[in-house]
């Protein structure tokens, strides 16, 4: 089966049969909560691929020719053009555009093989989707807790500290926190593998399904390869997760400040709940509701963390594709990507405020 | 109409006293008695105020820092921080009469002398210099000598002195550790006097030289011009831009407001970074075009922030108050709603300038944005990532700087916030 | 302590310590509240009733703290607790309802969670369904259906909600329950009901309450005695038709005055001249001495104490005082 149709299906299953539920127990206003939210993504999905569509046609000169470079002869950049309807009046191009964006069938890349993108995109995109899954649940773990430990001790040596902390992350360059890490522990301690997914001899015994490694070796039994793929995975993770943690940390902070002072956290302490209660069992699940709802657009600091971790550890996932892609001046590709980011943006959008609307009971009735 | 000419109405009741005496003072005796009300926020403040005017003093005058200009090849490549370069040494034949350079001077007429280096470094270098400058020394002198050796590069030391040994060159000029270390294989050659000359032979480099030889402190230095360049000039851009339609968008409301909002809403949504690597690869390299595609990134911020607040700010009782008794809307915009959205826009504006450095040179860590012949941090970084094996300060130091110049940034507007959010305060 | 007092504040001063210097938000504050009463506290805004209310539960957090004084509750100082010793005294033996029952109650849980969780914060051992009989019998004790329990906040009424509020207060049966301006947000129909209900549990179950507002009439109503505060003093305390009656300060009385009584002609309402002072830089004396038109030279030199004038009936002020030593000419 292919990746992306596994892919598809691990996606797709839980999020329709959650859509389902939440339509056949939610009520009314729920229903129609979410049908408006689905409803409000297609006008960004579709505002962010004009964009892409419009950006990508200012290109000046020809993007065939500087595709080919200088072996192209004019009847092969006829030839591509004519293949790709670049001659074509931008009203039909346009369409064409936003029916390939909706389908999926972006074409052949430009460069290298001509192979069709899709399939690249599907080696690339597991690999990208292996590297983020870790690090945000890291930047979520060190972010929640530390801002509600950092909102408990207002005015503290922790709360300063954890301020310091996401002020430093923030402004440290994440493709400088890869490279000093690789300096670290790949090239002085050599304790940890500094690019690439996994070992290239153990890679030849591994049996590629979704082209998620860690998932293929464990189906499969490899433990030498799942193993190599762990190793592998530290260093991008920790990079991107410190990274990304730093605004989870600051977020959580500010809201549990703010929800700490609601009048219902003074009323369950002249109740006696004890502290430590307030802060982990109340404060911090109320202020978690505006936390998520912001936690989707973390989803686009994540991406481009993606883009320059993946560069600076040689990871092959669909961000380095990106970079390779427009260095290569191969702009089919790189109008693909950048509509795939933009459709992945809107649908994590949408799932943010469909989670949101189920853990908001004022929403919910 | 008079009532119009008045301040902004009274001050909320929720600011305690002696914010209200705050209120009242001159703007230099508040800021030195901020350090009594704001206790640990106003050292935030000062010192990254601090912080950023030092670096924009180095991006205005960076000559008055850095010791070399960014481009020129001033030393041996790979040279760790500290170290000093090794001086260049002349080596000859055992039966050569030559021991320093200016015995290889010849009588006008007669054949040059030529000399064999090593390709790259500065050995080149410093032997023309030095050569010219004896040269200007001798030829004023009676004797008709003049010195102006023929040079000849070979890729390698062995090459340059097997080419001494073979004849075909009279000496050669070698860095002294790398002939010493390999001075055994060759035993019919000799060492020489040390030349002198050279861009810097004195002088150690304080953090280093990259491969090429160029020195890395200046680099560092000459880089914040491009640096600060982008990052103010784009969020500049932004503001004149974002502003003015977020006022507009949050007074006006209706279909255009919310034309604009979802527009807005939708690049605020997409990541950044790969928005302004889609912008500059369109564009082409240049600092122009990284301005452009920075800023465009950034409308969206000023833009939400500006209309959040007019959409609060219009709500407020004393609007509808002025409104009531005549006044216009420009004059509403102008007086009322402005100045109270001005601290938000000067929070984000810093935060702003360190995100837009960070951006910039992501770009440029990419291969992206900037032509390669501009010293920038981010290229740096791109380049040093090569030598990661051998050379730790080619990313060590650039990657450094960044943060501090971000760090400077963001810290001022993390004080500002505190200092001009009364909620996020101790009650 | 006498077995009718449960409550006995002592000399209690409450500060706000902030970087402009220190504020007293009660300054050396004596009060008794007796078993089984309702007792009324009443003042302006500002004038630290209901600092003083969150502190008898020593409910502060952050700059303000109580730097003097003297809580004996039941026997026991409770100034002597500890920081994890506090908590099972509040909400078991001492109860507080709050002004906005909306904003008291956290919107994400169930009324229901409100309730057990109050109960098994101090009776850890109490199973989840009898926690759950005893919240079902509270609330319809208080007049709410039982099935409403499993509502949240925001599908209640407000009158609803601060009958929730107090039946958490009175989960654990506690002993005195402070209400904080409870009828504040409430329009005058329900307001009434809600003062009959408190009547009623008084009544019932024998419940001590603390009703701290600025709303004189609630006060007249059903208070059994009242303590009258100005600027962070306590400045007169006894029975409700003594006080009411024949009031002896002569804050009390232009307070009484304010009042607004259909009997009176337009153009006659009275205002008391001046403000309350800034309690940054408190007037001198007697607190009230710049806006007393009976105002005399020692006024402004010494505090004057709290005493009785008759049996019950507490003022501070020098008309009255017996210690004074220079009675004064009076300005009118």
């Amino acid at each position: 089966m292919s990746p992306i149709a596994f892919i598809a299906i691990i996606i797709g299953v839980p999020s329709l049969s959650l859509l389902a539920y939440v339509f056949i127990r939610g009520s009314v206003g729920l229903r129609r909560y979410i049908l408006t939210r689905i409803v409000l993504t297609l006008p960004m999905v579709f505002i962010l691929g004009s964009l892409v569509f419009l950006v990508m046609r200012v290109v000046p000169g020809d993007p065939v020719r500087s595709a080919l470079g200088p072996k192209g002869t004019p009847e092969m950049i006829q030839h591509i053009r004519q293949e790709l309807g670049l001659n074509d009046p931008m009203i039909v191009q346009y369409g064409r555009f936003l029916v390939q964006m909706f389908t999926l069938r972006f074409g052949n890349s430009l460069i290298g093989g001509h192979r069709p993108i899709i399939d690249e995109m599907s080696e690339r995109f597991p690999a990208t989707l292996e590297l983020v899954t870790p690090a945000s649940a890291l930047a979520l773990a060190i972010g929640v807790f530390g801002g509600a430990l950092a909102a408990s001790r207002r005015k503290n040596v922790t709360d300063y500290g954890f301020r310091i902390y996401s002020v430093i992350i923030y402004s440290l360059p994440i493709f400088w926190l890869g490279l000093m890490l690789q300096l670290l522990f790949g090239v002085r301690l050599k304790l940890l593998p500094i690019s690439g997914r996994i070992d290239a001899v153990i890679s030849t015994t591994l049996v590629h399904r979704t082209n998620i490694y860690t998932i293929d070796a464990l189906i499969s039994g490899n433990w030498p390869a799942f193993f190599s793929v762990l190793q592998h995975l530290v260093l991008p993770t920790i990079t991107l997760g410190l990274i990304l943690s730093g605004i989870f940390v600051r977020l959580t902070r500010i809201n549990v400040i703010e929800t700490l002072q609601a009048d219902y956290i003074a009323a369950a302490r002249a109740r006696g709940i004890r502290e430590r209660v307030l802060v982990y069992g109340h404060a911090l699940k109320n202020a978690m509701i505006p936390v998520i709802t912001l936690i989707g657009l973390q989803v686009a600091i994540l991406l481009a963390g993606a883009v320059l971790t993946e560069t600076v550890f040689s990871w092959p996932g669909m961000g380095s594709y990106l970079v390779e892609r427009i260095s290569g001046r191969d702009y089919t590709a790189v109008q693909s990507v950048i509509t795939v980011f933009a459709l992945l943006v809107a649908l994590i959008s949408l799932a943010v405020d469909v989670i949101y609307s189920l853990v908001d009971p004022r929403v919910r009735y | 109409m008079t009532a119009l000419k008045e301040r902004p109405p009274e001050i909320p009741s929720d600011i305690t006293t002696w914010e209200v005496e705050l209120q009242k003072v001159g703007l230099l005796r508040r800021i030195l008695n901020a350090r009594r009300w704001y206790g640990a926020d106003w050292w935030f403040v000062t010192v990254s105020a601090v912080l950023v005017l030092v670096f924009i003093m180095i991006a205005l005058f960076p000559s008055w820092f850095a010791p070399f200009q960014p481009a020129t090849l001033v030393g041996p490549s790979f040279l760790a921080p500290g170290a000093y370069p090794p001086v260049p040494v002349l080596v000859v034949p055992n039966t050569s009469l030559v021991n320093s350079l200016k015995d290889l001077a010849s009588p006008e007429g007669q054949p040059r002398p030529s000399i064999s280096v090593v390709q790259g470094g500065n050995t080149a270098g410093a032997l023309n210099d030095a050569a010219q400058q004896i040269d200007n020394q001798i030829k004023n002198e009676p004797g008709g000598l003049r010195l102006r050796p023929i040079i000849d590069r070979y890729p390698t030391v062995e090459e340059a002195l097997q080419a001494v040994v073979d004849g075909r060159n009279n000496a050669a000029v070698i860095e002294s550790t790398e002939y010493t270390s390999i001075t055994a294989q060759y035993p019919t050659l000799r060492e020489g006097q040390s030349i002198s000359g050279g861009a810097n032979t004195a002088g150690g480099f304080l953090l280093g030289t990259n491969d090429i030889g160029q020195d890395v402190l200046s680099r560092l230095l000459w880089g914040t011009r491009v640096a600060l360049l982008i990052g103010f000039s784009s969020s500049v851009v932004a503001l004149v831009l974002g502003v003015p339609l977020g006022l507009l968008a949050g007074f006006i409301g209706g279909t255009p407001d919310r034309l604009m909002s979802l527009l807005m809403d939708s690049m605020y949504a997409f990541p950044g970074l790969i928005l302004a690597i889609a912008i500059t690869a369109v564009l082409g390299p240049s600092v122009f075009n990284v301005i452009v595609a920075i800023a465009v990134l950034y409308i969206p911020t000023y833009y939400r922030i500006v209309r959040g607040q007019t959409l609060s700010v219009k709500e407020e009782v004393y609007v509808e108050a002025a409104r009531s008794i005549g006044a216009r809307s420009r004059e509403i915009l102008q007086r009322y709603i402005f100045p109270n959205v001005i601290p938000s826009v000067a929070i984000i504006f810093s935060v702003n300038v360190a995100d837009a450095i960070l951006t910039g040179a992501g770009l440029s860590f990419l291969g992206l944005g900037l032509p390669p012949t501009i010293a920038d941090w981010g290229i740096d970084l791109a380049r040093g990532q090569r030598f990661i094996q051998n050379a730790w300060w080619l990313i060590t130091f650039p990657g450094l700087t960044i943060m501090l110049v971000v760090l400077a940034f963001t810290l001022m507007g993390e004080g500002l916030m505190e200092i001009f959010n009364p909620k996020l305060r101790e009650r | 302590m006498p077995d009718d007092i449960l409550f006995s504040i002592r000399d209690l001063t409450v500060e706000y310590l902030t970087r402009a210097g220190s504020v007293k938000a009660v300054d050396d504050v004596n009060l008794n509240i007796r078993r089984g009463e309702i007792l009324g506290l009443v003042g302006e805004s500002g004038c630290g009733k209901s600092t003083l209310g969150k502190a008898l539960m020593r409910l502060h957090t952050g700059p303000a703290q109580i730097t003097a004084g003297e809580l004996w509750f039941d026997g026991r100082d409770l100034m002597t607790l500890s920081d994890q010793e506090m908590p099972e005294v509040r909400g078991a033996e001492i109860g507080m309802v709050f002004q906005d029952p909306m904003t008291s109650l956290n919107p994400l849980q169930r009324i229901l969670e409100h309730l057990t969780e109050t109960i098994h914060a101090h009776e850890p051992e109490v199973s989840n369904s009898d926690a759950r009989a005893r919240a079902e019998e509270l609330i319809e004790r208080l007049g709410i259906r039982r099935e409403r329990i499993m509502d949240y906040p925001h599908q209640m009424s407000g009158g609803m909600r601060q009958r929730v509020m107090i039946s958490l207060a009175l989960a654990l049966k506690a002993k005195l329950v402070i209400a904080d301006e409870p009828t504040t947000s409430l329009d005058v129909i329900v307001e009434a009901k809600f003062l009959d209900l408190l009547k009623e549990l008084q009544q019932e179950f024998g419940l001590t309450i603390l009703l701290i507002t600025h709303n004189i009439g609630v006060v007249a109503e059903i208070s059994n005695r009242v303590a009258v505060m100005y600027a962070a003093k306590m400045v007169e305390v006894g029975d409700v038709n003594d006080v009411f009656g024949q009031p002896k300060h002569p804050y009390t009385q232009g307070l009484l005055r304010s009042v607004p009584n259909i009997k009176l002609d337009s153009g006659e309402l009275y205002k008391m001249a001046g403000a309350p002072p800034d309690l940054t830089h408190p007037p001198s004396g007697c607190r009230f001495h710049p806006r007393c038109p009976f105002v005399m030279d020692i006024c402004g030199d010494e505090v004057p104490p709290l005493e009785p004038i008759e049996e019950g009936h507490l003022t501070a002020c020098w008309l009255y005082s017996s210690v004074v030593k220079r009675p004064e000419k009076m300005h009118a």
